[in-house]
């Protein structure tokens, strides 16, 4: 087992690895990591989860821009790719699955492929039908996967319009699954007028959400089967 | 900076290197990187020449960031991972703008950069960054003068014989569908679709015959 301070010298390395967008580092580091015993969880979320969330502060005081915040995700996931089939349990208090894609018309998918990431980290099981996905879609998708939340994505103004379909008709086949959306257009009021349940203005905040959601959602199953059992 | 830059990149094997400045010619995403390192490297039927742009573009790219800069590198052509995240950035930025930008060479009527000692036998790769290196004296137009050596020997009659100039950026210089289709064509027929006669025949760069090749 490595000493504190290898485990605190490895888990800033995972964490600059992402930060200063150096792959080859982060690799290096997560194999290091692996090799003295550092528990995979440990080494996603306080390395390279704790760089990511830097790297998003970054990016809202516009230190870092759009190709620094892409190598980022890309050193993330070297490091990741490495130490996910590692992880021994990922607790979190919750388990998802999600349904995410940009809508209809839409090809912008970067944005939509940070969430998706930090679902990926979470441990949530994603099932991502990508970009350009056609309204209906997203609604077989959930049905055919019982997936807790479904989060749509847009990034102009005419496509955001979609987004309001495909919450009507999920609620009519299903009013339990928990919406968000995001995208630049959104607001707090465009989710309000839609029905959605979250919005989110980043991937931090779209995670957090998710987690607070799906622990309400899952709250209300079981309660809802504690008064079925009475 | 910009001199120990070059230095230490030929040092390593570069054939050339030089520097661009690119303020205003950039797209949103990437304008605030708006000095580009292009590095050429010269391919002499050499295999290794792409692992050896990769090795100068990571060493660039260590270089300008101990010294605290940011860096985008934009890798050679032929080795572009897809499905990650950066790769969308790629298409924004060209390699050959870089190197008639940095004063590399033109481009010459068979739309290649054009070295005037390496001819169009160079392989490109290119490191963005907010570095503020001076920039070199940009290429403003092309050295073909009245050779049509390319035009006479394209086997799909592509090259459509106009002149490069900065000044005029959006002139069809070879028809890409003519072209692609006769490389499809050689692929069906030889397994490769491998041509690159307007590369053998370009006389630039071939003066001392150790780079001819025979098509």
């Amino acid at each position: 087992m490595a000493t504190e301070e290898k485990k605190k010298e490895l888990l800033e390395k995972l964490r600059n690895a992402v930060i200063q967008y150096d792959e080859d580092t982060a690799k290096e580091a997560a194999n290091e990591a692996l090799a003295v015993g550092l528990e995979a969880n440990d080494a996603i979320f306080n390395g390279l989860v704790s760089g990511m969330v830097e790297v998003g502060k970054m990016f809202e005081a516009q230190e870092y821009f759009v190709p620094e915040l892409l190598m980022c995700a890309d050193a993330l996931y070297a490091g990741l790719d490495i130490l996910k089939p590692h992880v021994q349990q990922l607790d979190l208090g919750v388990k998802g699955s999600v349904v995410i894609g940009t809508v209809e018309g839409d090809v912008h998918d970067i944005g939509k492929n940070i969430v998706k990431m930090m679902f990926d980290v979470a441990g949530f099981t994603v099932y991502d039908l990508g970009r350009d996905v056609p309204l209906d879609k997203f609604v077989q998708e959930q049905l055919r996967t019982d997936s807790d939340l479904v989060c749509l994505s847009a990034m102009m103004t005419t496509t955001m319009t979609g987004m309001k379909k495909v919450i009507d008709d999920l609620r009519a086949k299903n009013p339990n699954v928990k919406i968000m959306i995001g995208g630049a257009p959104v607001s707090q009021d465009v989710a309000d007028k839609y029905g959605a349940d979250g919005y989110a203005k980043d991937a931090t905040n779209a995670l957090k959400d998710a987690i607070n959601m799906i622990e309400s959602l899952k709250k209300m199953k079981d309660e809802v089967e504690a008064k079925k059992a009475k | 900076m910009k001199t120990s830059l070059k230095r230490e990149l030929r040092d390593h094997g570069a054939t050339v290197v030089g520097i661009a400045g690119l303020r205003g010619y950039l797209s949103g995403e990437i304008a605030h990187l708006d000095r580009a390192v292009s590095i050429g490297v010269d391919r002499k039927l050499n295999e290794d020449t792409l692992a050896l742009l990769v090795k100068l573009q990571k060493r660039t790219v260590r270089f300008l960031k101990a010294r605290g800069h940011r860096t985008l590198a934009i890798p050679p052509d032929s080795d572009r991972k897809k499905g990650t995240f950066i790769s969308q950035l790629y298409s924004l930025f060209n390699h050959k703008m870089a190197a008639t930008s940095a004063g590399l060479g033109w481009i010459g009527k068979n739309g290649l950069l054009i070295s005037p000692d390496h001819g169009p036998r160079l392989s490109l790769a290119t490191v963005l960054t907010d570095a503020q290196l001076t920039p070199d004296r940009p290429m403003a137009h092309s050295l073909c003068g009245g050779c049509t050596l390319c035009i006479e020997h394209c086997p799909s009659g592509a090259i459509t014989g106009a002149d490069w100039s900065r000044s005029q950026p959006f002139v069809e210089m070879v028809r890409l569908a003519d072209c692609r289709s006769h490389k499809m064509n050689k692929r069906k027929t030889e397994g490769k679709p491998n041509c690159g006669l307007c590369i053998n025949i370009c006389p630039y760069g071939r003066q001392n015959g150790s780079n001819l090749r025979h098509g």
